[in-house]
C-alpha cells in the first residue's frame, strides 16, 4: 500500500505524467504492518529501503516508450484521440479485401519473420564509436604520404615483398592420366638424354636414377616366334596336299589322345581273374569252417653259424698262405701275357677306342640337339603342364568356295594366349574353381506352397 | 673333425631361386598385382634345373623365380603405385559403404596412376630392339581393336588398341613396307619390312569373336597395357622417321575433298577424324612438303671389305625388285564391292599404290562412284553381278592376296567372276630344292621367271563346256610339262649326265646356234662335276654320298607325292566328266 503510495507521489513529482497501468487493482494487495528496522546501518539502507515505487514508475516509463514511442503525456491529442463519427461507407471494403486476399498470399512474412521483429518503438542506441575515428589525422597524413609515394613510384614495402616472392611452383599434384586413355599423347622416348653430372651413388640413393636391368633379362624365355605361322593347310582355299597333311597332323593328334584315353581306361577296368566264379564264392562261404591241415615245415636251423670255429692249425695256415702267393703270382702272369696279347690285338682295340669315342660323340651331339630343342619347348613353371590348343583345321567338306562365305576357325585370343604360355611368359594355369562356403538350402516359399 | 656342420639347402641352386608365394610376400603384393608387375617389367617364371635341390627336398610342382629378379623389382617405383592403389580402393570401398557421396568424389579425383614410360625405356633402350619386339604387340593391338564393347574389357582400351593400330595401318600404307599376305582359317597373316626388320602379325577377322571362358583376360589386358605403351612410342618414331605429322593428320588436300563430298551424313568432325583415317583411302600430311621426286632417291654404294663384287650386284637387284614391287598396282584403280572385306583389302591395295573407293554407304572415305568409268578394277566376291562396265576386270579378292605374295600382276583370268579360285597357297612356306612343290607353285615361279603363260585362250563363240574342257586339258598340259621340266632339273643336279630330250614340243632354246651352245656349256659343265667327284677323297666322297643319298630320297617323297597329285587330278577330271555325261 505503501509502495502505492509512493508510486503516485513519485508519478506526482512528474508533471502531467499519465500512468499507463491502472494502479487500482494493487491498492489492496499490499496491506500490512510496516516493519520497523533499524536504519543505522547501510547494510539495512539498501535492505528495507522500499524502492519499488520508483521502479514501477521507471517501468511504466519504460513500457510506455517501447510501446508508443513516448510518454503518452507528451503526446498530441490527436494521436490520442479520434471523433467517433458513426460506421464508415463498408463499399469499397470488400473490393479491397479482396484484392488484399490475392496479394495476402503472396506479401505476407513468414511468422518466424513477424516474431524475430523488432517490436520496440524505441530507436537502438547508436553505437558512438562507429562514428568516430581514431587518430584520424594520424591516418590522413599516412594516406597522403602514400599516394605521394605511388605518384614517384615507389611500392610500399609490402608490395615489393610480394612482388618480390618466388612464384608458387605447381605442387598441385599432376594427374597422371590411365594408361589406356585413348587420346594420350605420345613422344620421342628413345630421343637424346641429357647426360647427368652428379654425382652416380647420390642419384641410386635418393631413387633419382634406376637400377640398372641386368643384361641376363632382356634374354627371351624361348626361341619360338611371336607369331607363328598357320601352316600352309590352314590356308582359306588350300592346296589339297598342304590340306591333306595338315589333315593327317590333326589326326595324329587325336590318335594319341584316344589312346592315351584307352589306356586309362583300360587300366581301370575289371580284371577277369578277379571276377568271382562259383568256385570262389563257395571257397568264400565254406571260409573257416573245413579245416586245412598245413603240413609244417621243419625249419632247419643252421648249426654252423652257433659253432665256434675251429681254430687252425700251423699246417694249414702255411698251405693257405703258400695258395695265396700261388694265385697272385698267377694272376700277375695272366696280366703279363694279357697284356702281351695286347700287342697283337691292337687293331682291335683301336676299333673299340673308336667306337667309344664315337659313341660319346654321338651322345654329345644328341644331347646338345636336345637342349636346342628343349629351347623351344615350353618348360613346367607351375603345377599343370602346358597343353597346346587344338589345331585349328576344316574339313574338306568345310572349305569354303570363296572369301565371302569363310567361317573362321578357332580363336584367335586364345591363340596368343597359349603362345605367351608356349614361349614361357605365363605360367599355364586354369580359372579358380568357386567354391560355396555354405550349402545351398532349397526351401519352399509359403506362397508358392499354398498354391500346389 | 673341425668346423661347422654344412646345412642343406643354404647354398647352390636353393638359394637362387624364390617360389612364387615368397617373392609376392616379400614384395608385399597380392597375387594379381605381382603377375601384373611381372609382366610389365618383363620377368618371367623360370623352371630350375635340379628343382628337389631348390625346392628344399619337396618334389611339389612350383612356381619359381630368379631371386635376383625380385630383388630387381624392389627397386621399382611402380610397387609403391601398386600399393597406393589397393590403399585407394579400400578407402573407396569405405566411403562407398557409408554412403560417403562426397568422400567419394573426391578419392575418385585423386586416384592413384602410374606411366610405363620408364619401364619401356629400360626394357628397350633402343629403338631397334623396341622394334624387333613389336609383334606381340601389333598382333594383340589389332585382336583388342576388334573386341565388341561388352565390357569384357575397358571400352577405352579398346578404343587406344583402334587408334594405335590405324596409325600402324597408315604408316605401313605410307612407307610401302607390305610384303606377305596370307589368309587363312584363323585370320589374315601380314608380313612387313620396316626399317630392315621382318615383322609378321595377324588380325582376326572381324566379328569372329566367342569369348574363350580358359583364357585369363586380367593377364592379356595387362600384357595390352604394356604393349599400347610401347605400340605408341613406336609409333611416333616411325611417323618422324618419314617426316609424317604425329598424330596423323589427313593431307589437306584429301582432307578438303572428303570434307566437300558428304559432310553432313556423318557424325561431328571430331569424331568421325579416326574413322577418315581408318579408311585408309587418303594420305597423310608431311612435317615438310616434300616433292614426290625424294622418293627415288639413290642409295650411295659403298662396298663394303668383305663383301665382293657379286653380292653387291645381288642386293642391288633385289632393292631394284623390292621397288618394284612397291609399285604393283600404282595406276589402277580399284573398286570395292560391299561383301568383301573392306580394310584389308584397302589397306593391301594402297601399300602398292593403287586407288581405291568403295560404296558410299559401306564406309566414310571413297572418294569415287561405281560409275566412274576410269575405273579399272572391281573386287566382287558373288557368283553373278548384273550390271557390268565392259572396260574394267570383274575379278575376286584372290587375285589381290595372290598377286602381293607372287610380287607381279597375274593374269586376271583366273580369278573372274564365278571361276573356281586356284589355291591360295601360304607364301611363308619356303621349299629348299628337292622338296615337293605344289604346281600351283611351280606355275607361279615360271610365271615370275618371265616365261609367257603357256595357253592361248581362244575367245571363239563355242560352248561354254567345251571351253572349259579345253582349258582344262590345257591346264593339265601345262602342268605335266612343269612336272616334267622340274624332274629334268633335278636329275641334272643329281646325276649330272643325262640331258632329255622331251619328244613332244620343240622348246626354243634346244634348236638352232644358240641352243647348241646351251647345251653344250651344260655338258660341259656336268663333265666338270664328275671329274671333281671321281677326284674326292674317301671321307669326303662318304659324306657327299651321304648328302646324295638324302637328297635322292626328298626327291622321291617329292615324286612320290607328285604322282600322287596326279592321280588325284585324274580321278577327279573323270569324275568331272562323267558328270558332264550325266548333264548333258
Amino acid at each position: 500500500m505503501a509502495a502505492v503510495k509512493r508510486l503516485k507521489r513519485v508519478a506526482a513529482l512528474q508533471p502531467g505524467f499519465i500512468s499507463f497501468k491502472s494502479s487500482a487493482e494493487s491498492d489492496d494487495l499490499n496491506s500490512g504492518r510496516r516493519k520497523r528496522v533499524n536504519k543505522n546501518k547501510k547494510k539495512n539502507w539498501n535492505k528495507h529501503s522500499d524502492i519499488q515505487d520508483v521502479e514501477e514508475f521507471l517501468d511504466d516509463v519504460r513500457l510506455q516508450e517501447r510501446a508508443t514511442g513516448g510518454l503518452i503525456s507528451e503526446k498530441p491529442d490527436d494521436s490520442l484521440f479520434f471523433v467517433d463519427i458513426g460506421e464508415q461507407k463498408k463499399s469499397v471494403l470488400p473490393e479491397v479485401q479482396e484484392r488484399k486476399k490475392g496479394k495476402k498470399s503472396k506479401s505476407r512474412p513468414l511468422r518466424i519473420d513477424l516474431i524475430l521483429q523488432h517490436d520496440s518503438l524505441v530507436p537502438p542506441p547508436k553505437d558512438v564509436l562507429a562514428y568516430q575515428q581514431p587518430n584520424a589525422k594520424k591516418l590522413r597524413r599516412i594516406a597522403e604520404n602514400a599516394e605521394k609515394l605511388a605518384a614517384m613510384g615507389v611500392l610500399p614495402r609490402r608490395q615489393k615483398r610480394l612482388l618480390n616472392r618466388r612464384p608458387a611452383t605447381k605442387t598441385s599434384k599432376a594427374k597422371t592420366a590411365a594408361n589406356n586413355f585413348p587420346d594420350r599423347p605420345y613422344y620421342d622416348l628413345w630421343g637424346g638424354e641429357a647426360k647427368e653430372t652428379a654425382d652416380p651413388y647420390y642419384l641410386e640413393q635418393t631413387g633419382k636414377r634406376r637400377v640398372k636391368r641386368p643384361e641376363k633379362l632382356n634374354a627371351k624365355p624361348s626361341i619360338l616366334p611371336a607369331v607363328e605361322v598357320i601352316a600352309p593347310g590352314g590356308s582359306y582355299n588350300p592346296d589339297f596336299f598342304s590340306h591333306q597333311a595338315l589333315l593327317l597332323e590333326a589326326h595324329e593328334v587325336e590318335v594319341t589322345r584316344e589312346r592315351a584315353e584307352l589306356r586309362i581306361e583300360r587300366q581301370l577296368a575289371v580284371k577277369r581273374e578277379d571276377t568271382a566264379t562259383e568256385e570262389t564264392v563257395f571257397q568264400e562261404l565254406v571260409e573257416g569252417l573245413v579245416e586245412e591241415e598245413e603240413e609244417e615245415e621243419d625249419d632247419v636251423v643252421s648249426i654252423r653259424g652257433g659253432l665256434q670255429q675251429e681254430k687252425k692249425t700251423e699246417k694249414e695256415r702255411k698251405r693257405e698262405r703258400a695258395d695265396k702267393i700261388k694265385s697272385q703270382q698267377k694272376q700277375a702272369a695272366r696280366v703279363f701275357t694279357d697284356k702281351k696279347q695286347q700287342l697283337f690285338q691292337l687293331r682291335s682295340i683301336q676299333a673299340t677306342l673308336k667306337r667309344r669315342e664315337q659313341r660319346t660323340r654321338e651322345r654329345v651331339a644328341q644331347r646338345k640337339a636336345n637342349q636346342e630343342a628343349e629351347k623351344s619347348m615350353p618348360r613346367r613353371l607351375g603345377r599343370l603342364k602346358f597343353q597346346a590348343q587344338d589345331l585349328e583345321i576344316q574339313l574338306s567338306d568345310e572349305i569354303p568356295g570363296s572369301l565371302r562365305t569363310l567361317k573362321p576357325e578357332g580363336s584367335v585370343l586364345k591363340d596368343r594366349f597359349k603362345s605367351m604360355q608356349k614361349r614361357n611368359m605365363i605360367e599355364p594355369r586354369e580359372r579358380a574353381k568357386f567354391k560355396r562356403r555354405h550349402k545351398v538350402k532349397y526351401v519352399e516359399k509359403r506362397a508358392f506352397r499354398e498354391i500346389t | 673333425m673341425g668346423g661347422l656342420q654344412k646345412k642343406k639347402y643354404e647354398r647352390g641352386s636353393a638359394t637362387n631361386y624364390i617360389t612364387r608365394n615368397k617373392a609376392r610376400k616379400k614384395l608385399q603384393l597380392s597375387l594379381a598385382d605381382f603377375r601384373r608387375l611381372c609382366i610389365l617389367k618383363g620377368i618371367y617364371p623360370h623352371e630350375p634345373k635340379h628343382k628337389k635341390k631348390v625346392n628344399k627336398g619337396s618334389t611339389a610342382p612350383r612356381t619359381f623365380y630368379l631371386l635376383k629378379d625380385i630383388r630387381f623389382l624392389l627397386h621399382e617405383p611402380i610397387v609403391r603405385k601398386f600399393r597406393e592403389y589397393k590403399v585407394f580402393v579400400r578407402k573407396l570401398r569405405k566411403a562407398y559403404g557409408k554412403a560417403e557421396w562426397t568422400a567419394v568424389e573426391r578419392l575418385r579425383d585423386n586416384k592413384p596412376g602410374y606411366k610405363l614410360d620408364h619401364i619401356i625405356k629400360e626394357r628397350y633402350p633402343t629403338f631397334i630392339d623396341a622394334l624387333r619386339d613389336i609383334d606381340d604387340a601389333l598382333s594383340m593391338c589389332f585382336l583388342f581393336s576388334t573386341f565388341a564393347r561388352t565390357g569384357k574389357c575397358h571400352v577405352q582400351t579398346i578404343t587406344l588398341c583402334r587408334r594405335l593400330t590405324v596409325e600402324w595401318m597408315n604408316y605401313v600404307v605410307t612407307s610401302r613396307s607390305l610384303r606377305k599376305v596370307f589368309i587363312s582359317i584363323k585370320g589374315i597373316y601380314y608380313q612387313a619390312e620396316v626399317l630392315g626388320q621382318l615383322i609378321t602379325w595377324l588380325v582376326p577377322y572381324q566379328f569372329a569373336h566367342d569369348h574363350p571362358t580358359d583364357v585369363d583376360y586380367r593377364v592379356m589386358a595387362t600384357f595390352t597395357e604394356m604393349y599400347t605403351t610401347l605400340f605408341g612410342f613406336i609409333n611416333f618414331r616411325l611417323y618422324q622417321t618419314l617426316n609424317l605429322v604425329y598424330p596423323p593428320k589427313l593431307d589437306s588436300k584429301a582432307e578438303s575433298e572428303l570434307k566437300a563430298e558428304h559432310e553432313e551424313d556423318y557424325a561431328m568432325d571430331s569424331e568421325s577424324y579416326l574413322e577418315k583415317l581408318s579408311a585408309l583411302s587418303a594420305s597423310l600430311a608431311r612435317v615438310v612438303a616434300t616433292a614426290e621426286e625424294e622418293e627415288e632417291n639413290q642409295l650411295d654404294q659403298f662396298p663394303a671389305d668383305g663383301e665382293d663384287l657379286e653380292n653387291m650386284e645381288a642386293r642391288e637387284k633385289e632393292q631394284k625388285e623390292q621397288e618394284a614391287q612397291n609399285r604393283l598396282f600404282e595406276g589402277l584403280k580399284f573398286f570395292l564391292n560391299r561383301e568383301v572385306p573392306r580394310e584389308s583389302l584397302a589397306f593391301i591395295l594402297r601399300c602398292f599404290g593403287a586407288e581405291v573407293s568403295w560404296d558410299k554407304s559401306l564406309c566414310i572415305g571413297g572418294t569415287y562412284n561405281v560409275t566412274d568409268e576410269t575405273i579399272t578394277h572391281q573386287i566382287v566376291d558373288r557368283p553373278d553381278i548384273d550390271k557390268q562396265y565392259i572396260n574394267r576386270y570383274y575379278i575376286q579378292p584372290q587375285w589381290v592376296f595372290d598377286s602381293v605374295n607372287a610380287k607381279m600382276r597375274l593374269p586376271v583370268e583366273d580369278y573372274f567372276l564365278g571361276v573356281t579360285l586356284p589355291p591360295h597357297l601360304s607364301p611363308f612356306v619356303e621349299e629348299k630344292d628337292g622338296d615337293y612343290v605344289p604346281p600351283e607353285k611351280l606355275k607361279l615361279m615360271a610365271l615370275q621367271r618371265g616365261e609367257k603363260h603357256e595357253e592361248e585362250e581362244d575367245d571363239d563363240d563355242d560352248d561354254d563346256d567345251e571351253e572349259y574342257n579345253d582349258e582344262v586339258d590345257d591346264e593339265d598340259l601345262t602342268e605335266e610339262k612343269n612336272l616334267k621340266k622340274m624332274e629334268d632339273q633335278r636329275s641334272q643336279g643329281k646325276q649330272t649326265l643325262a640331258v632329255k630330250v622331251t619328244p613332244g614340243k620343240v622348246k626354243p632354246w634346244e634348236t638352232g646356234s644358240v641352243g647348241n651352245k646351251v647345251r653344250l656349256e651344260k655338258e660341259e659343265k656336268a663333265e666338270e662335276k664328275r671329274l671333281a667327284i671321281m677326284m674326292m677323297k674317301k671321307k669326303e666322297k662318304y659324306l657327299y654320298d651321304k648328302i646324295m643319298f638324302g637328297k635322292k630320297r626328298t626327291t622321291r617323297e617329292a615324286n612320290k607325292l607328285a604322282a600322287k597329285r596326279k592321280a588325284h587330278e585324274d580321278t577327279s577330271k573323270a569324275e568331272k566328266k562323267q558328270k558332264k555325261a550325266k548333264k548333258q
